[in-house]
């Protein structure tokens, strides 16, 4: 009975591409529905598993086929549960993916993806497909004449962009580099737009990076409260607020950020952080090893 | 006995040991040809069309009908097409007189097909019905002696035991039942591919066999029954062919077996029917007996050898054993040797009571060999078991 779980599960989820599967999820079903009315299960399909397996492996090992059989239901227990958990398991990673863009969760070293589900820019890439921008504007840092140029793409409202920021600060604490900044705001995170409109409106009161740093360490807010968190955020980095606001409803600021998309879309960014080191990709925030790795 | 070549499906599968011929058997290629031909070289009715191809395929069926009931020394005129054993079965228990005698004699050790047509009259207030039980798969002829009287109308029983394989003595249950005034029926699906059987000299009164557990088509049986049986006994199904003329005031039924063959009747069946006791007949009961010896004694050896549970009293059997093997379920016993190559069948076999009466309260595996089955498939059965019961014993 226990494989007729599996199977059930299994064949169900394979029915539904290809019909010769259906039997099989039928008589998975059939089994489970039966042992669930306290009635034997007479389909025969959990022998019929058991047979297969028993036999694979006495070909090998005929002692290890003994244990199998004699252990069979603990085994097939094992393995329920095993899958059970794996189901689970992904659909945590499916709703990872659909409210953090990732299917490890919002404390993952990993990356902010685009995509069908989320909603994108229009295609899905790959690390091999990125095309380093061709023009150094943005929200700048650094050197600007250093032979060292960092490029980044990344959202305000994005996890792994924020996990990236003590790297981004170590980096222009130890090295000699011409840092850019292009905002590319992901359609899959509540709020993306305005706090990346904040922070263009900050550099127009060079306010840049403390908006920069207020609006990473307050992000769920900004995420969940929107506007009203972005203004408290403004306010509290001394931003003229009459300024701030009339930027904020300018349609030359909505402008500057469809540029910076423009050029994330041209560059195929797929994932946020994006970095281009001299023109070399990095997806995610990595270690400074692997970042100092690519500057040499 | 080396007849193997004479069998198309056997050479397409060459490294498989068939030992499920009680459930059904291989068809040998005369046979094949045989139903072939009907479709290829008669392809028309019988007993109704007078062109010549209508002619010329009564004549054949006709000639068919002798052949099936020489092999079981009988009459053609005493032979009834039927689709199977079991519709022979509800035949004569649904066109039995019960009106003076109402008790029907039968044993625990039946096949369904004679359990359930009796079960069924006894429920509707139709028959009285004694079953008797068996000690180790056997009723001895001093309980047949007890049970069957005056009060008794009908007794039906294998000739060979579908479970077991185990021959009854039925002339001497014969002689018992007519002793009493009764009537006798024997299930002979799994006695008459076997060894000779003689439904004259038996002194049977019915006598219902297969055509495919005897290397037959499938589809067509025979009920073979004393003349006045015939003429006393009612329409069982009726239509076309079963009567002489049809008016809606009166309806003159036939006066020969033809009005129980109701209905246009399987032509390319009854081909592969009279084509398969041609072969047997060829080979001579008596040798496949002999054989069907042999491979039981070896069969029994191997099953020991593996120390399986065979069901049953070990005397007097055919080439037939069901049996457990420790731990493993029936069906996965089966499977198992399914895939080493080996065809064997799990489960009740259609004869619950039998089973669990036996003791195999969760049913069995059963193998069953017949003139096609070499010493060397048995060798190759007894080598699967002995793997399998290192995993289960």
């Amino acid at each position: 009975m226990v494989l007729c779980i599996i199977a059930f599960i299994v064949f169900g989820i394979m029915s539904i591409f290809s019909a010769k599967y259906r039997p099989l999820a039928k008589e998975g079903f059939r089994c489970v529905f039966r042992t669930l009315t306290m009635k034997p299960c007479d389909t025969g399909l959990d022998q019929k598993f058991k047979t297969e397996v028993v036999y694979s492996v006495m070909r090998y090992s005929p002692a290890i086929a003994r244990f199998v059989n004699k252990q069979f239901a603990v085994i097939s227990w094992i393995f329920v549960l095993l899958t059970i958990a794996s189901f689970g398991y992904s659909a945590y990673g499916v709703y990872n993916f659909y409210v953090f863009g990732n299917c490890e969760g919002p404390n993952a070293v990993s990356t902010c993806i685009l995509n069908d589900l989320t909603g994108d820019y229009g295609r899905f890439s790959s690390p091999t497909e990125l095309i380093s921008p061709t023009s150094l504007d943005g929200i700048k840092a650094g050197n600007s004449s250093s032979n060292l140029t960092i490029v980044e793409f990344g959202c305000f409202v994005c996890p792994y962009t924020k996990k990236a920021e003590p790297l981004v600060k170590e980096l222009l604490n130890t090295t000699n580099v011409n840092y850019i900044f292009k905002p590319f705001p992901l359609p899959n995170h509540n709020n993306s737009f305005i706090a990346a409109q904040a922070v263009l409106c900050a550099v127009k009161q060079d306010k840049a990076w403390e908006m920069r740093e207020r609006v990473f360490a307050h992000q769920e807010t900004c995420s969940v409260d929107g506007t009203l968190a972005i203004n408290d955020i403004a306010e509290s980095s001394g931003m003229n607020m009459t300024l701030f606001k009339g930027c904020m409803n300018n349609n030359e600021t909505v402008e500057e950020l469809n540029k910076y998309i423009e050029q994330g879309k041209a560059a195929h960014i797929y994932a946020t952080p994006t970095f281009f080191i001299n023109g070399k990709p990095l997806v995610g925030p990595k270690s400074i090893d692997e970042f100092k790795g690519l500057i040499k | 006995m080396n007849v193997k070549n004479d069998f198309p499906f056997l050479a397409k599968n060459i490294d498989l040991v068939y030992l499920d011929s009680a459930c059904t058997s291989i068809k040998p290629k005369q046979v094949i040809e045989a139903e072939k031909s009907y479709y290829e070289d008669y392809g028309a009715c019988a007993g109704r069309s007078s062109h010549k191809f209508g002619a010329k395929t009564s004549e054949k069926i006709e000639n068919c009908r002798e052949i099936v009931a020489g092999f079981v020394g009988a009459k053609s005129e005493n032979l009834i097409w039927t689709r199977n054993t079991t519709e022979g079965l509800n035949l004569v228990a649904n066109c039995t007189d019960f009106q003076k005698r109402k008790t029907v004699v039968t044993t625990i050790n039946e096949h369904h097909s004679v359990l359930l047509p009796l079960l069924k009259l006894r429920d509707t207030g139709k028959i009285k019905l004694k079953v008797l039980k068996a000690e180790n798969g056997v009723v001895s002829l001093e309980q047949w002696s007890d049970a069957i009287d005056k009060e008794t109308a009908l007794v039906v029983t294998h000739n060979s035991n579908n479970t077991t394989s185990i021959k009854q003595n039925v002339k001497q249950i014969a002689e018992i039942v007519h002793d009493a005034g009764a009537l006798i029926c024997i299930d002979g699906a799994q006695g008459v591919p076997h060894y000779a059987v003689d439904f004259g000299q038996e002194n049977f009164d019915f006598l219902c066999f297969s055509g495919h557990k005897m290397l037959g088509s499938t589809g067509i049986g025979a009920l073979v029954a004393k003349t006045e049986l015939l003429k006393s006994m009612p329409q069982f199904l009726v239509g076309g062919g079963t009567v002489k003329t049809v008016s809606l005031e009166k309806v003159v039924v036939a006066s020969d077996q033809s009005k129980f063959e109701a209905g246009i009747q399987h032509y390319a069946g009854i081909f592969g029917f009279a084509a398969a006791c041609e072969y047997l007949k060829k080979i001579g009961m008596k040798n496949i007996e002999a054989h069907e010896k042999t491979l039981s004694t070896a069969l029994l050896s191997e099953l020991k050898n593996a120390n399986a549970t065979v069901y049953g009293d070990l005397n007097n059997r055919g080439a037939l054993y069901s049996f457990n093997l420790g731990n493993a379920a029936p069906h996965e016993l089966a499977l198992m040797l399914d895939k080493e190559g080996i065809a064997v069948r799990s489960g009740f076999f259609c004869a619950q009571p039998a089973m669990e009466s036996l003791g195999a309260k969760n049913g069995c595996a059963r193998v069953s060999a017949y003139v096609y089955n070499s010493l060397e498939d048995v060798k190759k059965f007894g080598n699967a078991l002995k793997k399998l019961s290192e995993l289960y014993c």
